[in-house]
């Protein structure tokens, strides 16, 4: 099964730069942790900031470590090693290969979600983690990771992903439910961002920490997401005519 | 065998493939030739599904070859130009991953990756990364990697840019080995005497057409089999003749120093070449 192939693939690449995916995955969301939960002490909502920024955090490194993994190196790969060649020669279905880079993308975002939520636990924060938050960041994964690699097969050069990430995957990370609630946001731009996928995955994780469970809803809007980015992925690679 | 039926590639307006019409029967050692910007690894790359055609189509034991066609796709194997490796895999990563990808038992792609490192004298290295190899040995690697997967079509383009004299030999050597084996081989080069040294029959390209197509032995005896090199106004110059007499007269009636030998492919190339540069 070519799914296997590439969840191999990723796993050699985890293997050998455990280290530094493990210290990247850490650093930025430990920053945002300790300075704006720890560091400036506020209160949200009658309850420390911390409650509110925890799940923010887990959900925009889950967005950023899933990212990641897949547009850099499949960009890397497709543009400047041409190692993609080996994958579009062999006889390996090529939506096998794309489930199998979206499956290895989540299967990291949730890597890295988990090193936070472990990094937290001994900050004595009552949340709530269960089989519908890794659920729902795996979701939230799988859409960035196929987010990923749309980007990495339309980049025309090395700077492309990057830029990318500074236009789009930044803002979000800011303006998503993350921080702070959407709803402060003006009106006509709060309608924008409320269907972004990180808005909802902060929104349910958040939900679900805090014991107030989550809208379904929000599932359906990161399925569609994850749907039309998938189309786009396989209509790259079974109908463009220049790779 | 590989049927092309007026191959067309066409980037906005310009044609790198333009109607090419080529038979390659199973077993074959078919040689593309061609200068620069010929069109040659745009044939290779609409072979291996890289590149979709613009017009026309290529069929393998006439079944029509798509990038969805995963069981077309097993028969062959690629030796691309560029090196087409993850650089920070190590060599036995490299083909453990290719196994995977051609779908091969655990056991067959260990055994198989055994015998041809060792056959191309990488078996020390199976640990290094591709990063820290030479450029021959990545060129190996290349090859390894492709007869892993026991093809009954090799594509090669250029499969021996960068090899030194020895190791292109021994590609050589391996190479003829595999076709009496009946493998099919479609194979690019600029170097002329591994074309007349491998292939059975040899086409060359021109701007995108295949201009001719024949025996090396057939292309040489239509230039003359023999040549008397010279020099004229300090540039080096050939004349063929058909017969070894003509070309003896022929020398010595020659005032200045000037030498006989036999035509090369080389030489049919250059000839052609020229001709198509004066087209141009």
């Amino acid at each position: 099964m070519g799914i296997v192939t590439v969840l191999w693939e990723k796993w050699v690449e985890f293997r050998r730069d455990f280290y530094k995916i493990t210290l990247a995955a850490m650093i930025a969301p430990l920053m945002y942790i300790l300075v704006f939960g720890m560091g400036i002490q506020t209160i949200s909502h009658g309850q420390p900031y911390l409650h509110f920024l925890i799940p923010g955090v887990v959900a925009l490194t889950t967005m950023n470590a899933s990212f990641n993994a897949i547009a850099q190196n499949l960009n890397v790969q497709r543009l400047y090693e041409k190692a993609f060649d080996q994958v579009m020669i062999s006889p390996t279905p090529l939506w096998q290969f794309v489930a199998g880079q979206i499956i290895g993308g989540s299967l990291r975002g949730i890597y890295a979600g988990c090193v936070i939520i472990l990094l937290v636990s001994p900050i004595g924060i009552r949340l709530c983690f269960n089989g519908w938050s890794f659920l729902i960041m795996f979701l939230n994964g799988a859409v960035f990771s196929t987010l990923g690699v749309v980007v990495s097969f339309y980049a025309r050069n090395h700077t492309d992903v990057p830029r990318f990430s500074n236009y789009v995957i930044m803002p979000m990370a800011y303006l998503c439910n993350t921080f702070f609630t959407s709803d402060s946001i003006p009106h006509g731009l709060r309608e924008v961002i409320q269907y972004l996928p990180l808005s909802q995955a902060s929104s349910m994780i958040r939900g679900i920490a805090n014991g107030e469970g989550f809208s379904y809803a929000g599932i359906g809007v990161l399925a569609v997401y994850l749907a039309v980015l998938a189309g786009a992925a396989f209509w790259y690679l079974y109908r463009k005519k220049n790779l | 065998m590989i049927e092309i039926k007026n191959l067309t590639k066409k980037y906005h307006d310009f044609t790198a493939v333009d109607g090419l019409n080529l038979t390659i029967e199973t077993g074959g050692f078919f040689g593309l030739l061609g200068p620069n910007g010929a069109g040659k690894s745009t044939t290779i790359g609409m072979l291996s599904t890289l590149l979709l055609p613009t017009e026309g189509e290529i069929l393998i034991d006439g079944e029509r070859l798509d990038r969805k066609n995963t069981a077309l796709k097993r028969k062959f194997s690629v030796v691309t130009q560029e090196y087409s490796m993850r650089q920070d895999m190590t060599i036995e990563e490299i083909m453990e991953y290719q196994g995977r990808l051609y779908f091969m038992p655990k056991k067959e792609r260990r055994e198989r990756t055994r015998e041809l490192l060792e056959f191309c004298d990488l078996t020390d290295y199976r640990k290094r990364t591709v990063r820290r190899l030479s450029g021959g040995m990545k060129r190996k690697l290349m090859v390894c990697r492709a007869l892993l997967t026991n093809p009954e079509i090799l594509l090669l383009d250029e499969p021996t840019a960068g090899m030194d004299a020895l190791a292109r030999r021994q590609m050589w050597n391996l190479l003829k080995k595999l076709n009496r084996n009946r493998l099919t081989i479609l194979l690019t080069t600029h170097y002329m005497e591994e074309a007349e040294s491998l292939c059975d029959r040899v086409g060359l390209m021109d701007r995108g057409r295949l201009e001719e197509v024949d025996t090396p032995g057939a292309m040489i005896g239509r230039l003359g089999r023999y040549a008397v090199d010279q020099e004229t106004d300090g540039d080096m110059c050939s004349r063929f003749f058909k017969t070894q007499d003509e070309a003896v007269r022929y020398l010595t009636g020659l005032k200045k120093d000037a030498s006989l030998r036999n035509t090369t492919l080389e030489d049919v190339f250059l000839e052609k070449a020229g001709k198509y540069l004066e087209k141009r």
